[in-house]
């Protein structure tokens, strides 16, 4: 028995896919998302998906959240107070120096999560080598909790200089907070990232700190709301940078889980990357605000060991996911110079574009899709009918301004928002040297499969992967998670034989701790993974290398490490440099797979009832001809363009010129062109 | 394009039509599809440079630009930079090309190599390369890329006291450094000879030229998606949108002649203080800024070149009228920028200019202009500019280092609120400071603090933001050299806000004596002694009477401002109400 469920809480719905192992069968449900007590919206979703009566069969319950991220969002977590090395009580507030806008004059940048008057002071100090070059003065510690109680403090992140390199003074502040009485949470920075560069870490800290007490609250009611449903699965947490961390884990490090939003589907991406075979994927997820991408390959998704939220940076695991504000929701206008723009004003989502009908009047990208008659007959998942007549009045405007027709509007609207959606793909690509010509195109969420098109045409792409339950494919990408835990530890070390040995040791330690998380879970299956950051000496930015492992040693001479780290710098870089080599950090990670699950989406059917074709806008064309109507229920095998291909919850647009066919194995739909224009 | 009338030399944009290309011919969805995409290809030259470049400045600090070119040298894009530099580069391309021999010289696979000052807008180090960039054998425009060397053969790494050009480093006055595609040995071997540093060297300009390869592949690919007529129509359209946008931000400011005032602490070589005057004229659409009455150029490298004072022109009005597009020639062509050859804004060889600092003081003083007339466009005046190089002779592991960044400082306060605490200077607003751990990982430092710097704001309705204080002890021996500006006069304020605390700098010696300077090069930091840098804070804006009460208890209770400091300035303020 092995079923399992993927829940996904989004801004507006809660989504739920079910997979029961046994039989294949594949169950959605979908429900209003509940932000002030999202597990209410959650559990909502199990009953009408799951049904109480087979809850008690699951064995796996993964989770998406956002409630950490909305906390910061909303800047509505703890009341955080930062306790520090004397002399840096203004880490967080003085950042890097540099400025977000550079051509805003009137530049502020984001408020601190920690006002000054909750950032105290410790004299005490450690140097870079670790050694203790100032003893802690306990004193300042216990002097510091009637302040802390008196300033409200409930969650304290404490950040010392080089605690990364030896804990002993973070260690014992935290030791001291709690003999003279502190009763709140305690975040302690090389926990939760032993990393050198102090404001990275102090940022990371405080996030943890700020986020933890909601982030708990949570988990505890979905636990238990679980367990009154009778529920019995391992409830597993999506991480910021891909696989899933048990609840218990999610609790204690929260940081870690705060990004999980756009990594679902990237996480689903890879997987039908390594089912399609597919050297290099680009995830196109569109919603109603926002266009997120990811760069997926050898089925693998790109990480990143920094991110970033509002500016505000975490040092984690975070797969490198880009938003722009491009998305069904995008207003489009002329500017004061006469030019047509999209975005990143977004129509809210009440009433939400024109062509819904419920009285909004924005020119949107949905609106230009409604019009040019991209979306089909019309109808929404919600059961909403899409309101044509509004969504071509609220393109008038500018029509009228621009002396062009309401169709060369619709059309141009849908192309402006397709580059700036190519430039965010551009970006990710040519970071890591690829061609995305050479990529496949992965289009999901509400509008993904409506526009990517477009987008494919921009960049010259040729194939296109409309994977199964496209429009739930958040929820759909969960289920295919492993729990994973990560750790890593900056020590500078010149690379040779004697650093390899001082590796293993550091490694010998890291896993130590991830054993230790993982707890009863460290199983026989379980996978151990090393990776380096390694330079050349002189540079300050590492790249990460994966290392091979003989159990938890390094399975390589210095030599050999020095190689792989040439060959990727040769792949990144396009050179290589005569000069020593550097390992700035070590990261361990813990992977357990869970098993296999099915992938596939149920048989085509042969005996749905065709549907009538329909006039729609042709951008290969520039101009409005017949397009085939078909379920994707229906599509068998090949099916020619244009067509509009309809399912529950979302909408694939198919021009002329180009084909779709149903991968048997995945279910995906994958369109190319038919002849190179 | 540039005419001489009398010793005035007046810089105008490009005019239009320059292609002969009709931007009629061009639908506003095409155009704005191809400004994305050209956009997309200036961003994707920076990210090839900053993942390839080998020195921190470029990668960290972000001292680069990097931009691509129509044939007719007018500004199609660029990546969001190092401000100062994002108007210098069309000089420098017009000089690279005109010194390989012009247009008929150049060839597929050519690189240009060029740092000659008085054409590329900045000193040495600011290394330029410039490719043309051809398209079924015509020549349809360039990539630029300036990027700063951390050494290219000046009698110091970082100069403030030099008495000529030649001090200041190796120029290589436009040559190809690769020709049709083959290196240049010989040329690559003379640059690297003249560098401390020639590792880095070697490793920044392949990753110039990385970036220039990059940008060249993406606007050969718009040319070939788009057709080159239709691709220059709608480039046209994109200009002249441009310049719509900044003509109608013009208009809006009332015609007249506007002056600023600024002052600079010293040329570098001598120790009197420098004020000039800058005029603004508004006329309809256009502005005009006249640096015809500056002083005469310094013996000291105070001085900046030419396309650099244009630069700041370029920048401080994209600044204020641009929203938050970044320019193209188009917001360019309503601004026409006079200099006098032989003045501290147009110096002629063999003047000094390594620092070059009247043109980031030029860009307050143009500020300074506009908010005689509309106080509520610009901020009041920032804390400076302290750009600093320590380097010694053994770090932890007893090799030579050498380490640098421009500190931050704190923003002027404006009508909108106050000021922003500890940001780079506008002109340099990417760069990014380097934390404390990673100094004392790489120098032989012991960082003792690194803080706002309490009261150092302009007081005012809204005050301005706060320097910041930092204190390096040194472990070994080193030396430090430090190019600051406004340290003998406190930033301004506006409209009745009062000025800042101006930037100190101090060397306390292990035997507690003091020393306190301004410009210094090869300042020694005997090994014991502590060197604290204080940057100055923002002016304020409108009159300290108006703060707000519990703005001011807030300020006091956050522990930007002492009660003291609070006392003087905001008498009529209650120390001790309460707030909600």
């Amino acid at each position: 028995m092995s079923s399992r469920v993927g829940v996904d809480v989004g801004g507006t719905f809660t989504d739920l896919i079910m997979c029961d192992d046994a039989t294949g069968e594949i169950r959605v449900a979908k429900r209003p998302t509940t932000p002030r007590a999202p597990e209410k919206g959650v559990l909502d979703a199990v009953r009408a998906g799951v049904g109480t009566e087979r809850v008690g069969s699951l064995a796996y319950f993964l989770h998406g959240t956002t409630i950490g991220l909305n906390a910061l969002l909303t800047r509505e977590g703890a009341t955080v107070g930062i306790i520090t090395t004397r002399g840096f009580r203004d880490v967080i507030e003085l950042r890097r120096g540099d400025r977000t806008d550079a051509f805003d004059l009137f530049c502020r940048e984001p408020e601190v999560l920690v006002p000054r008057h909750r950032r105290f002071e410790v004299t005490e100090r450690v140097g870079f080598r670790g050694e203790v070059l100032t003893p802690l003065a306990e004193a300042d510690v216990r002097a510091l909790v009637p302040e802390l109680r008196a300033a409200g403090v409930d969650s304290v992140a404490v950040v010392l200089l080089h605690a990364y390199a030896n804990p002993v003074h973070e260690r014992r502040v935290a030791g001291l907070l709690a003999e003279a009485g502190f009763t709140g949470q305690i975040s302690l920075s090389h926990e939760v990232a032993a990393e050198y560069r102090e404001y990275e870490r102090t940022t990371t800290t405080t996030v943890d700190a700020y986020v933890r007490p909601k982030t708990s609250t949570y988990l505890d009611a979905l636990e238990a709301g679980l367990a009154g449903l009778g529920c019995e699965a391992e409830v597993l947490v999506t991480r910021s940078g891909g696989g899933a961390l048990p609840l218990r884990q999610a609790r204690d490090r929260p940081f870690e889980t705060i990004m999980s939003g756009p990594v679902a589907g990237v996480q689903g991406a890879a997987e039908i990357s390594r089912l399609l075979g597919l050297p290099y994927a680009i995830t196109a997820d569109v919603g109603g605000t926002s266009f997120d991408t990811a760069l997926v390959v050898d089925g693998r998704p790109q990480l990143q060991y920094e991110g970033s939220i509002e500016g505000i940076p975490v040092l984690a695991p975070w797969v490198d996911v880009r938003s722009i504000g491009a998305g069904g929701g995008s207003v489009a206008f002329v500017d004061e110079g006469g030019l047509l723009r999209v975005g990143p004003r977004s129509a809210g989502a009440s009433p939400g574009p024109a062509c819904y009908g419920q009285g909004g009047t924005e020119p949107t990208t949905t609106a230009a899709a409604c019009h040019l008659g991209m979306f089909g007959p019309g109808q929404l998942a919600n059961g909403w009918v899409l309101d044509r007549e509004a969504a071509t009045r609220s393109l008038a405007g500018i029509a009228e301004r621009l002396g062009l027709s309401a169709d060369d509007v619709a059309a141009g609207v849908i192309r402006i928002a397709a580059a700036a959606m190519a430039g965010a793909i551009r970006e990710v690509t040519v970071e890591r040297g690829i061609d995305p010509r050479r990529c496949a195109l992965m289009p999901f969420g509400g509008a993904g499969p409506l526009f990517s098109g477009v987008v494919a045409d921009e960049l010259a792409i040729d194939t296109t992967v409309v994977p199964p339950f496209a429009g739930n494919f958040s929820a759909w990408g969960l289920l295919g998670a492993e729990i994973t835990h990560t750790a890593a530890r900056t020590k500078v070390l010149d690379l040779g034989e004697e650093a390899v040995g001082q590796l293993d040791a550091l490694l010998a330690e890291l896993y130590a701790d991830l054993v230790e998380r993982a707890g009863a879970q460290a199983r026989e299956e379980t996978v151990f993974e090393a990776a380096l950051d390694m330079r050349y000496a002189g540079q300050d930015h590492a790249l990460t290398v994966g290392v091979p492992l003989d159990g938890r040693r390094v399975a390589a001479t210095a030599a050999g490490l020095e190689a792989l780290f040439t060959a990727e710098y040769d792949v990144q870089y396009g050179h290589v440099m005569d000069e020593r080599v550097q390992v700035v950090a070590t990261r361990a990670t813990l992977r357990r797979p869970l098993p296999r699950r099915r992938v596939g989406a149920p048989a085509p059917r042969a005996d749905l009832p065709a549907r009538p074709s329909l006039t729609a806008y042709s951008f290969a064309e520039r101009r409005r001809r017949d397009f085939a109507v078909v379920d994707r229920d229906a599509v068998t095998e090949v099916l020619a363009g244009p067509a509009i291909v309809l399912e529950q919850t979302t909408t694939t647009y198919i021009d002329a010129g180009h084909e779709a066919r149903r991968d048997g194995t995945s279910g995906c739909l994958v369109i190319t062109r038919r002849t190179r224009s | 394009m540039t005419t001489h009338t009398a010793e005035r030399v007046l810089h105008r944009g490009t005019g239009t039509l320059l292609s002969g290309y009709d931007p009629g011919g061009a639908d506003p969805v095409t155009t704005e599809v191809v400004r994305h995409g050209l956009n997309s290809a200036a961003e994707q030259m920076k990210r090839t440079l900053v993942r390839t470049a080998f020195s921190p400045i470029i990668y960290e600090a972000m001292d680069f630009a990097a931009a691509i070119y129509d044939r007719d040298v007018r500004l199609l894009a660029q990546a969001a930079a190092l401000p100062i530099f994002m108007g210098t580069m069309s000089y420098c391309v017009h000089g690279a090309v005109d010194a390989v021999g012009g247009e008929e010289a150049l060839k597929p696979g050519d690189v240009i190599l060029y740092n000659d000052p008085y054409g590329s807008g900045s000193h040495q180090n600011d290394m330029a390369v410039v490719m043309p960039v051809f398209h079924e054998d015509r020549l349809v425009g360039y990539t630029a890329i300036k990027g700063h060397y951390l050494d290219v053969g000046g009698k110091d790494p970082y100069i403030t006291d030099s008495v000529d050009v030649f001090q200041e480093g190796t120029i290589f006055p436009g040559v190809k450094i690769v020709d049709g595609g083959e290196w240049v040995g010989d040329i690559f071997r003379l640059a690297l000879a003249n560098s401390r540093l020639p590792k880095m060297m070697a490793g920044d300009l392949n990753a110039e030229i990385a970036g220039l390869k990059a940008g060249a592949r993406e606007l050969t690919r718009i040319i070939e998606r788009h057709g080159h007529g239709p691709f220059m129509s709608a480039v046209e359209r994109m200009f002249d949108h441009g310049e719509t946008v900044v003509r109608g931000y013009i208009e809006s400011i009332p015609d007249g002649r506007y002056t600023g005032r600024g002052v600079l602490d010293s040329n570098g070589v001598d120790d009197d203080l420098i004020p000039f005057e800058v005029d603004v004229v508004i006329d309809g659409g256009d502005i005009t800024v006249d640096f015809g009455r500056v002083p005469e150029q310094q013996g000291g490298p105070i001085n900046t070149p030419m396309p650099q004072a244009v630069s700041a022109c370029r920048i401080a009005l994209s600044m204020l009228a641009g929203g938050t597009d970044i320019p193209n020639e188009g917001h360019f062509r309503p601004l026409t920028v006079v200099t006098v050859p032989g003045t501290m804004m147009h110096p002629v060889s063999p003047a000094p200019v390594f620092l070059g600092w009247a043109a980031h003081e030029a860009m307050e003083v143009i500020f300074d202009a506009i908010a005689t007339v509309v106080p509520e466009a610009v901020p009041a005046w920032s804390g400076g500019n302290l750009p600093q190089l320590a380097w010694g002779p053994r770090s932890h592991h007893g090799r030579p280092w050498a380490d640098g960044c421009a500190m931050p400082v704190g923003q002027g306060a404006s009508a909108h609120g106050d000021g922003a605490h500890a940001l780079q200077l506008h002109a340099a607003a990417r760069m990014r400071v380097t934390g404390a751990e990673i100094l004392e990982t790489r120098n032989p430092w012991l960082v003792e603090r690194a803080e706002l710097r309490v009261d150092s704001c302009g007081p005012g309705r809204h005050r301005g933001g706060l320097g910041v204080v930092w204190s390096y002890r040194a472990l070994e021996d080193f030396f430090y050299t430090a190019g600051v500006e406004r340290t003998k006069t406190a930033p301004p304020g506006f409209a009745g806000g009062r000025p800042a605390r101006s930037t100190e700098l101090r060397l306390e010696y292990a035997d507690g004596s003091r020393t306190g300077f301004d410009k210094v090069t090869r300042l020694p930091c005997p090994r014991g002694s502590v060197l604290t840098v204080s940057t100055g804070g923002g002016g304020g804006y409108g009159p300290p009477s108006e703060r707000a009460p519990e703005d001011v208890r807030a300020d006091l209770r956050l522990g930007y401002i002492t009660e003291e400091f609070a006392r003087e300035h905001y008498p009529h303020v209650d120390l001790a109400g309460e707030d909600a």
